[in-house]
């Protein structure tokens, strides 16, 4: 059916341009709850994406463009697809932009081979691993597990002579772990993305939460606190990258099109940063290249090729990440899609990252910065306030303060991780943050 | 009436799904059949440029075998009937059902239809756009700090049908939503913004704007250009409908979906029929609900919408639910079975969630408070049904000094607490009842339309 779209759209004359994407999904899924497995299910997918692009004009007769698209399922009507699309693309009026040409793409690993052969069984194994993982701790129980294994083809044409196609996995976990004694009871929930499994270590994640469900047992209500903040792997990883309902501040204030838009104040070759910066300086890359970074592919959703963009350095913004639309519109390179954020090493090892007294949040409510201003103030599920070498286990109270300000005075460990979005330092300490307590 | 225009594959599929019920059934204790299919367009207009664009569609077959304890289902995209007889077969062959004899249910019949006055399928996509810019071009240009104002509109064109023994049930759910975003910018270059928000299960006619929303939007967005972070401690604080309803939403919202029982994830379990709030508490789940966001005529169970009393005069009264919960938890069933699409699984989810109204007013609320905050608009919540901590944050709200609003704001600001604690509090309820929509996830994924609401109340809460 793809032949059959791109030579329907060949013949259109009434087009500047059109791109069209293909996508076969087959997916996976298992659902565990205490009394067994409560769900199983396969899942197969294909639909087909078109995208045109129409000359129009604006009122005051100026050269214009349009865009439009529309999506088809298998057997669904080609020619009426396309004439919706065009329609639609000639009522809109854009300054002018145009679609990618070829260009080399890089051979990004993004697959999980034994899942690409047999998901159903890798994703019982998973299920398996957590499982016997959450049994070897007599005091936790896992109550609910997602096992998600999906296996994505996508086969992108322009009209400018792209013709590619990736294949990518992707694997889903989230898991409850339960713990009681007496009245008090605890949980851990996690969720967690990656290309692949082989980069789970699935036992030490679930050790490590077991631990953190018999520590929230006792924990307490946190007292206010103004000073260090340490933030370790996977909720540093949510702090720097977000989630996938809330993009991260660093992607949206860096991105051509909240420039365009207005939305970002940031400048090329400016500091990223209001006011003086007391501790690290921030560098960062977008990296779409990343190998089994969950962001990444051989080429975006417009066809152009991944790449490792260096976005700021030394805390000065080196380019915007724009797609091939908002950098015509901005007249800068495109970058492609921002897929993952990488930082480099910083310069203490995290041991010296972690001197008394210092609180560490091991996990949010749901950090989800307001992601033009900064702000926020969120709840935190679970933490410890580090004292005379004691750790003593909080949940509650909200950490308040302004995203870019924390970046502002933060020291950045020597031991780099990878966290599926995110590859960089797995300890951060933000030197001033502050935590409102119920007092 | 608004006609069910049900697309025509799922037309020409519905009189076949008897015959495939029938042969699931021959080996599954229980087999259903939902034909789901969703669309829709978002358009986009501002200062700079505009976009139309499809949402992102979902459409296929899910086809479900239960025996009591597992849910075996197989999910194709698309409504091929060859691929789904054979999907069918495949499904029940594959498996070693348990004996189970589901719960007798009803005949349901029928099909259902969102009433709308302006129907969004029967516009041309050139009046929505110059509805949209219309409405952009009414706030263009009226401050110089203003950057940028974005008008974005989003249509859901739902239409499911459902088949089981006794079932065979089609619709149609409409559902429209606009947003006003103004963009300003402030002398030190800070960005801050406003928005106001219209959305129902409905069509144009709910997507008006008076020259007051208008207004507001635009002064909001400037007054967050001088807002402050508020000194956190506990405050008496009113909240606007709103706000109300997101508090409601992920508290006895996700913290009753008995799937999280099941789970034993929710601490609401222990507490039923006990007091959870002051007695001027009242929650209900309502997908019945005519011309809320959240609305739908049966859940994608077949289960036919119908109200679920939550929280009765302060007393936790039930949860809602889907068939595996219910089943499992030996309770009686609601129409909460819900799934993000056809690819998905069903969880049991909201519809239309809210306080119910009380008899106080509004001015008599604020005379009461010496000193507070008045809370005038969320921006976003998660659920703790275990811990049962609140977390929403608000993105703006107004000192309330000497029973009155002052100018003062702050922003944004987190309310936090133990959420039995909170509602306890709660002293006054306004006599109005607001619905905003939305769309829900369940932990991080699994996205619905719901809607969420409520009077105002006056209660004591920790904001930081």
């Amino acid at each position: 059916m793809l032949n059959q779209i791109v030579e329907a759209l060949k013949k259109r004359t009434d087009l500047a341009g059109w791109t069209v994407r293909q996508f076969q999904t087959r997916e996976v899924q298992v659902y565990a709850v205490p009394r067994g497995i409560e769900s199983q299910r396969e899942v197969d997918g294909e639909k087909y994406l078109i995208d045109v692009l129409r000359n129009t004009s604006a009122t005051d007769g100026a050269p214009a463009v349009g865009s439009g698209d529309a999506s088809l399922l298998p057997g669904e009507n080609i020619g009426h697809a396309i004439d919706q699309a065009t329609l639609v693309a000639g009522l809109v009026v854009n300054p002018v932009h145009g679609l990618p040409g070829p260009a080399p793409f890089p051979d990004v690993a993004i697959c999980d081979a034994d899942l690409q052969k047999d998901a159903s069984a890798v994703m019982l194994d998973v299920m398996e691993r957590m499982r016997a993982a959450a049994a070897k701790n007599p005091d936790v129980r896992l109550t609910a597990a997602e096992c998600f294994g999906e296996v994505r083809n996508t086969h992108l044409v322009n009209s400018r002579g792209i013709d590619a196609e990736q294949e990518s996995t992707q694997i889903d976990i989230e898991f409850v772990l339960h713990s009681q004694k007496g009245d008090r009871e605890s949980e851990t929930f996690d969720a967690m993305t990656r290309r692949r499994v082989a980069d789970w270590d699935l036992e030490a994640a679930i050790e490590d939460r077991a631990r953190y469900t018999l520590d929230s047992l006792e924990a307490e209500a946190p007292t206010s606190w103004q000073g260090p903040v340490v933030l370790r792997h996977e909720a540093l990883t949510v702090f720097l990258a977000g989630d996938n309902l809330n993009g991260s501040v660093i992607q949206t204030l860096a991105s051509a099109e909240s420039k365009y838009g207005g939305f970002s104040p940031w400048e090329v070759g400016k500091s990223v940063f209001h006011d003086e910066v007391k501790g690290d300086p921030l560098t960062v890359w977008a990296n779409s290249a990343m190998p089994f970074g969950t962001a990444s592919g051989c080429f975006d959703a417009e066809g152009l090729p991944a790449q490792r963009v260096e976005l700021i350095r030394e805390n000065e913004l080196v380019t915007f990440v724009a797609s091939q639309r908002y950098a015509d519109y901005l007249k800068i390179p495109s970058t492609g899609a921002f897929g993952n954020i990488e930082l480099p090493p910083g310069k203490m090892p995290a041991s010296a990252l972690l001197v008394e007294p210092y609180v560490e949040i091991v996990q949010f409510s749901w950090f989800n910065p307001d992601t033009i201003t900064g702000d926020f103030a969120t709840e935190i599920r679970f933490g410890y306030l580090v004292k005379n070498g004691i750790r003593k286990p909080f949940k509650g109270g909200q950490l308040v303060g302004n995203y870019m300000e924390a970046l502002s005075d933060v020291r950045w460990s020597t031991e780099i991780g990878f966290f599926g979005g995110y590859l960089g330092p797995h300890t951060a300490r933000f030197n001033s943050m502050k935590i409102a307590g119920p007092e | 009436m608004t006609d069910m225009k049900l697309p025509l594959a799922l037309a020409e599929l519905r009189p076949a799904l008897g015959e495939i019920v029938g042969q699931g059934l021959k080996r599954a204790p229980y087999f259903s059949i939902l034909l789901s299919s969703n669309h829709g367009l978002t358009i986009v207009v501002d200062n700079r440029e505009e976009r139309v664009t499809e949402r992102p569609p979902a459409a296929g077959t899910v086809l479900s075998a239960f025996d009591g304890a597992t849910n075996f289902e197989r999910a194709i995209g698309g409504f091929n009937l060859g691929k789904i007889q054979s999907a069918a077969r495949d499904l029940v062959n594959g498996i070693s059902f348990q004996k189970y004899t589901p719960q007798a249910e009803p005949e349901r019949r029928g099909d259902f239809v969102t009433p709308v006055l302006i129907d969004p399928l029967e516009m041309s996509t050139l009046e929505k756009l110059d509805r949209c810019r219309e409405v952009q071009h009414r706030v263009k240009g009226s401050d110089p700090r203003i950057v940028n104002i974005q008008v974005i509109y989003n249509e859901r064109n739902e239409h499911s049908v459902f088949a089981d023994t006794n079932a065979d049930l089609a619709q149609r759910v409409q559902r429209v939503n606009m947003f006003l975003v103004v963009i300003v910018a402030g002398e030190a270059g800070e960005v801050r913004y406003d928005y106001r928000a219209k959305a129902g299960s409905a069509g144009w006619e709910v997507l008006t704007w008076s020259d007051e929303d208008i207004q507001r939007t635009m002064d909001g967005a400037l007054a967050l250009l001088s807002a402050k972070r508020i000194e956190p401690g506990e405050y008496r604080i009113i909240t606007t409908p709103g706000v109300s309803g997101t508090i409601c939403h992920e508290s006895f919202g996700h913290g009753v979906e008995t799937d999280m029982f099941l789970k034993e994830r929710a601490r609401a379990v222990h507490f039923i029929d006990k007091v959870v709030g002051s007695p001027l508490v009242n929650i209900a789940d309502d997908p019945s609900q005519p011309g809320s966001y959240g609305s739908y005529f049966f859940d994608d169970e077949g289960r036919m919408a119908a109200p679920t009393q939550i929280v009765e005069n302060g007393v936790f009264r039930r949860g809602i639910t889907d068939r595996y919960s219910a089943t499992a938890l030996e309770i009686p069933r609601s129409a909460n079975g819900r799934r993000q699409d056809y690819s998905r699984k069903v969880y049991a989810r909201m519809s239309n969630t809210y306080f119910s109204p009380g008899t106080s007013t509004l001015e008599d609320m604020i005379a009461q408070v010496d000193h507070g905050i008045f809370l005038d608009k969320w921006s976003s919540g998660m659920e703790d049904p275990q811990g049962w901590g609140i977390q929403v944050t608000c993105h703006y709200g107004h000192e309330i000094k000497g029973g009155r609003i002052t100018d003062r704001m702050f922003a944004p600001i987190g309310i936090a607490g133990y959420v039995p604690d909170v509602l306890q509090s709660i002293t006054a309820v306004s006599n109005v009842l607001e619905i905003d929509g939305g769309n829900c996830g369940k932990g991080h994924k699994e996205l619905v339309p719901v809607a969420s609401g409520g009077p105002h109340l006056l209660m004591t809460a920790r904001l930081g």
